[in-house]
């Protein structure tokens, strides 16, 4: 018997061992589940935005929203001035501002920081964001061209003193090039291609933020036999970070937890309310649920996978039906009460932007309102839903011809616009999705953006998308209920290509349900994996599939470019010499009123007339949150949050 | 003994390579590309440079650098900074495999510790209950649990577990890592089904022992009922038990794909899931070697336990 006990004994022992040694967390002030695990915290990689949510509180960029206004604050710049052509900034940087080493922040490190995302070896995401700054495409092209002669030289040319000569010429081209200078430590200039109204929208977003440049070279070194610069990342786990913003990683574990802790070298620490923000990793969604209810979240940033949220958002909607006389006196005062406290003039200057907008003040005004009439049995009050920059929309592939040479129906406007036009919208988002999103006839959410009037789009018009239809040629000729054209050729099947989970496959059987019932033309989903899914995309390799894309800034074209011909995220092969012309002659415009006007009739071609996409409704965010125990939860449309700001009522 | 322990290690590296080989052909052929992204995409060129920089052109290629680093002559050679380097993680660029399994596995590791002497106290207490009277009422109870143990999926009885011991009565709590609570559940829901594999196991190997003659020789001689049970029979009605432990340690310790993820275990089993789906070739590579290699140790352990348990047997 002491034979079989012994190891048993033992594995009760290791066990022990095991479990005493894996200390659990200490409380913190904020404990939130992020939308996934972070990919990078390397802020010139960084694409997601699970990573955004992170860097936006460990680094600081020039400037930053005010995620309350919509508007753009001083940051690292505590000012700056625009030429009259308003192609070059000059950004007066606080003297104040610390890595948390306790180093200075000054333009060395922007000018380190931007250089690394201009180069083709850092592998960024984001780039092409960079090519707004005078001369970032040619020196990214300029330095393609260098490592491909590199690595056509003889083998005993290329070594790792040749690697780094090419290194240093590189360097030295970046600062002959590009529209960046410091003028002195303090003080940087950066020159754009042309001007951007948008630009400072761009230096708010993460990818421009500053990396500590003396911590990150000592984790980068350069390949003798490709003469790439290659970045390894064992810098951005502590202890080695060092960062400039009100916060510090104390802990970070893959796939479980990620713990920031007051940054003590920030320049301004009153303006961070927690001292610690625990961020937990939770794999399964419907577990993320059970664990905000069991009351030890404070914040479910992202609901997105959870099959009951439609019933946990009707449960929401009953609360606020039953109080919605008293939410909007309540927020009528709340507003009264902002208005009274700025100034008429204040008040617009500041919240102009968002004059129309119902969720001004949301947290603090459903706070009052939890308070004074708790939620019934059936009842949510507990998670909320935003209108973000987002829109949910089917691709249609516009190539002449299919990957197998037969003629594509899809290549001609008036078909897509048939199609466009059986799709009752409405219905998804009240029967498929019962998320009841806003219902899309554009592509850019319209209200988004300041000054920009959007077109009206297609609507739902079964006659008229079979009038279009048989106008092509394509009438059911044989009674079979499948549309043929005059040679008796059937309409190809519409094969809707979809990836897998997403919730993406019920709005694909709806919609192939209503292209069969008003056109008669045969249809089927084919649903892949997400890589063979992105791969087939790029190949053009489908007749619709769906899609999404979310504005990265508040400007009509972090939508539009979409549908240039050349861009690198133009899917559907749609192909308008006269669209692309009108979008170049709106990069050339120096009146912002102008532009505004072209980017309107761009957008006017697509989904009024061209439809290679068809927009189905745009997005929406979903939270858990409780309102009255966390406050400063911005329902900023980019999902801006900045953790800093939010408060945990004990 | 020595000679089949020596033995067996020699094997190892031929075997793992073998497996490596096979692992690698199939993970290269899963279609789609690890670095494209459904809904943004990364500019051409950058795909281009990521794909350089990770070996990713050229299978040949890949092939061979890859295995130059996990053997460790890339260490040798002064290329590479660990002994074994899996290399870097595609899907989440901070991480390297070796942090990821370096991570993840001890987590696995004691979950499935905690789950295999879970395993072992109820299985074997059930199946001596059953084989001591066959046909009893305590033999059907451990048979029906048995069954439930074996036929329900464990992603009902966790989640049945949770409703009850976390939600409605909350003895434990959601979601977390790190103490005994939380290792409790997670543990119980794995061990059940190779509970109830070890009861049946060890019911019919009692009961086949019961009946031996040295039994009745033991029972003749006037030694206690339960020194004839425990000691006697059981030594030997364990053997069945201890060659199916084996593998089903090395299974529950190397991470339950289910369990963690109804739990929320921060352990290895994810991403033996998550690493095909995002073609993610280091991770597939560095999860399928590590799995193998504790396999093959596990079954060695076994059977070097085999022979100390009972030295009649003979292992090749």
């Amino acid at each position: 018997m002491f034979k079989i006990a012994l190891p048993v004994i033992i594995l009760i022992g290791i066990l022990f061992i095991a479990i005493f040694l894996d200390k659990p967390q200490e409380p913190a002030d904020l404990v939130f589940v992020n939308r996934g695990e972070v990919h990078t915290l390397d802020p010139q990689r960084m694409s997601w935005l699970q990573d955004f949510r992170i860097a936006y509180n460990i680094y600081e960029g020039l400037v930053r929203w005010d995620n309350d206004t919509f508007t753009i604050e001083p940051s690292i710049a505590q000012s700056w001035e625009v030429s009259e052509d308003a192609t070059v900034y000059t950004f007066h940087l606080r003297e104040n501002a610390k890595w948390s080493n306790g180093d200075p922040v000054t333009t060395g490190d922007f000018i380190y920081s931007w250089e690394r995302a201009l180069l083709p070896d850092s592998a960024a995401d984001y780039t092409d964001l960079f090519f707004r700054i005078k001369n970032g495409e040619a020196f990214f092209e300029k330095r393609s061209a260098l490592l491909d002669e590199y690595k056509n030289r003889p083998e005993s040319e290329r070594t790792d003193g040749a690697a780094h000569a090419l290194r240093d010429e590189t360097d030295r081209l970046f600062l002959e090039m590009v529209g960046i200078r410091a003028i002195d430590d303090f003080t940087l200039e950066v020159t754009l291609e042309r001007p951007t109204p948008y630009i400072l929208d761009l230096f708010a977003f993460p990818v421009f933020y500053p990396v500590h440049k003396g911590t990150v070279e000592q984790w980068v070194r350069v390949d003798g036999d490709t003469g790439a610069i290659e970045q390894q990342f064992g810098w951005t786990k502590p202890p080695f970070l060092v960062c400039n913003g009100p916060y510090v990683i104390a802990l970070w574990r893959y796939k479980r937890d990620l713990r920031l802790e007051r940054n003590l070298y920030f320049w301004d620490p009153d303006r961070v309310v927690s001292d610690s923000v625990l961020s937990v990793s939770i794999e399964d969604p419907s577990t993320s649920v059970l664990a905000f209810d069991s009351g030890s979240i404070d914040w479910l940033s992202d609901v997105s996978g959870v099959s009951y949220r439609a019933d946990m958002l009707a449960q929401h909607r009953r609360y606020m039906e039953r109080n919605q006389a008293r939410y909007d006196t309540l927020r009528a005062e709340f507003i009264e009460e902002l208005r009274g406290r700025l100034g008429e003039k204040d008040f617009d200057r500041k919240y102009g932007s968002r004059a129309n907008d119902p969720y001004l003040g949301y947290d603090q005004v459903m706070a009052q309102l939890v308070a004074e009439s708790p939620a019934l049995p059936g009842e949510r009050t507990d998670i909320h839903s935003f209108p973000a920059y987002g829109t949910y929309f089917f691709n249609f592939n516009c190539s002449e011809n299919f990957n197998d040479g037969s003629a594509n129906p899809f290549h001609d406007a008036r078909v897509r616009r048939a199609f466009a036009m059986a799709v009752n919208k409405k219905d998804i988002v009240e029967q498929v999705t019962r998320m009841n999103q806003p219902v899309a006839s554009t592509f850019i959410p319209p209200g988004s953006i300041p000054g920009f009037k959007s077109p009206s789009g297609v609507g739902f018009d079964p006659d008229e998308s079979r009038r279009l239809l048989s106008e092509v040629g394509w009438v059911d000729r044989n009674d079979d209920g499948i549309v043929e054209d005059e040679t008796g050729r059937m309409f190809p099947n519409v094969e809707i290509l979809i990836s897998s989970g997403g919730g993406h496959e019920g709005i694909a059987q709806a919609i192939s349900a209503m292209w069969e019932r008003e056109l008669h033309v045969r249809t089927s989903i084919s649903i892949k994996e997400s890589k063979v899914f992105a791969d087939d995309l790029k190949k053009h390799n489908f007749v619709v599939s769906r899609a999404n894309w979310f504005g990265d800034y508040g400007d009509p074209t972090t939508f539009l470019d979409l549908c240039r011909s050349t861009n690198n995220n133009n899917d559907r092969n749609y192909q308008n010499q006269s669209f692309d012309d009108l979008m170049a002659r709106s990069d050339r415009e120096p009146d912002p009123d102008k532009r505004m006007r072209m980017l309107e009739e761009a957008e006017a071609i697509i989904v009024d007339d061209q439809l290679p996409l068809l927009p189905l409704f745009h997005r929406v965010t979903v939270y858990m949150f409780r309102p009255g125990k966390l406050r400063g939860v911005s329902t900023h449309p980019r999902l801006t949050q900045y953790l800093w700001e939010l408060e945990v009522v004990k | 003994m020595t000679a089949m322990i020596i033995r067996r290690l020699i094997q190892l590296p031929f075997i793992l390579l073998a497996i490596y080989t096979v692992t690698f052909a199939l993970a290269w052929m899963i279609p789609g590309n690890p670095l494209e992204r459904e809904d943004r995409k990364p500019p051409e060129a950058i795909v281009e440079a990521m794909k350089a920089q990770y070996k990713l052109d050229s299978p040949t290629t890949f092939y061979f650098s890859y295995l130059k680093n996990v053997t460790g002559i890339a260490y040798v050679a002064g290329e590479s900074d660990r002994v074994v380097n899996f290399g870097p993680c595609l899907q989440y660029q901070d991480w390297s495999v070796n942090e990821l399994i370096g991570g993840t596995l001890p987590v696995s590791m004691v979950l499935g510790m905690a789950a295999i002497i879970l395993a072992l106290v109820i299985g074997l207490t059930a199946g001596v209950i059953g084989a001591v009277k066959p046909g009893g009422i305590l033999d059907f109870g451990s048979l029906m649990i048995a069954l439930v143990g074996i036929s329900l999926p464990s992603f009902v009885i966790g989640t049945v577990l949770l409703i009850i011991l976390a939600v409605r009565f909350p003895v434990f709590r959601i979601g977390g890592w790190g103490s005994f609570g939380d290792v409790f559940l997670p543990a119980l829901t794995l061990s059940l089904p190779i509970a109830a594999y070890i009861a049946r196991l060890t019911r019919l190997g009692m009961i086949d022992t019961l009946g031996e003659d040295y039994i009745r020789t033991a029972r003749a001689k006037g030694v206690p009922e339960y020194r004839v049970v425990l000691r006697h029979a059981l030594k030997v009605a364990f053997l069945p038990v201890l060659s199916f432990l084996g593998p089903a340690a090395a299974a529950v310790m190397t991470g339950s794909f289910v369990v963690e993820k109804v739990f929320n275990v921060p352990g290895i089993g994810q991403h033996f899931v998550n690493s095909v789906l995002n073609k993610d070739i280091f991770v597939i590579m560095g999860i399928v070697l590590t799995y193998s290699t504790m396999l093959i140790v596990f079954n060695l352990v076994v059977d070097v336990m085999y022979r100390w348990v009972d030295p009649r047997i003979e292992i090749a």
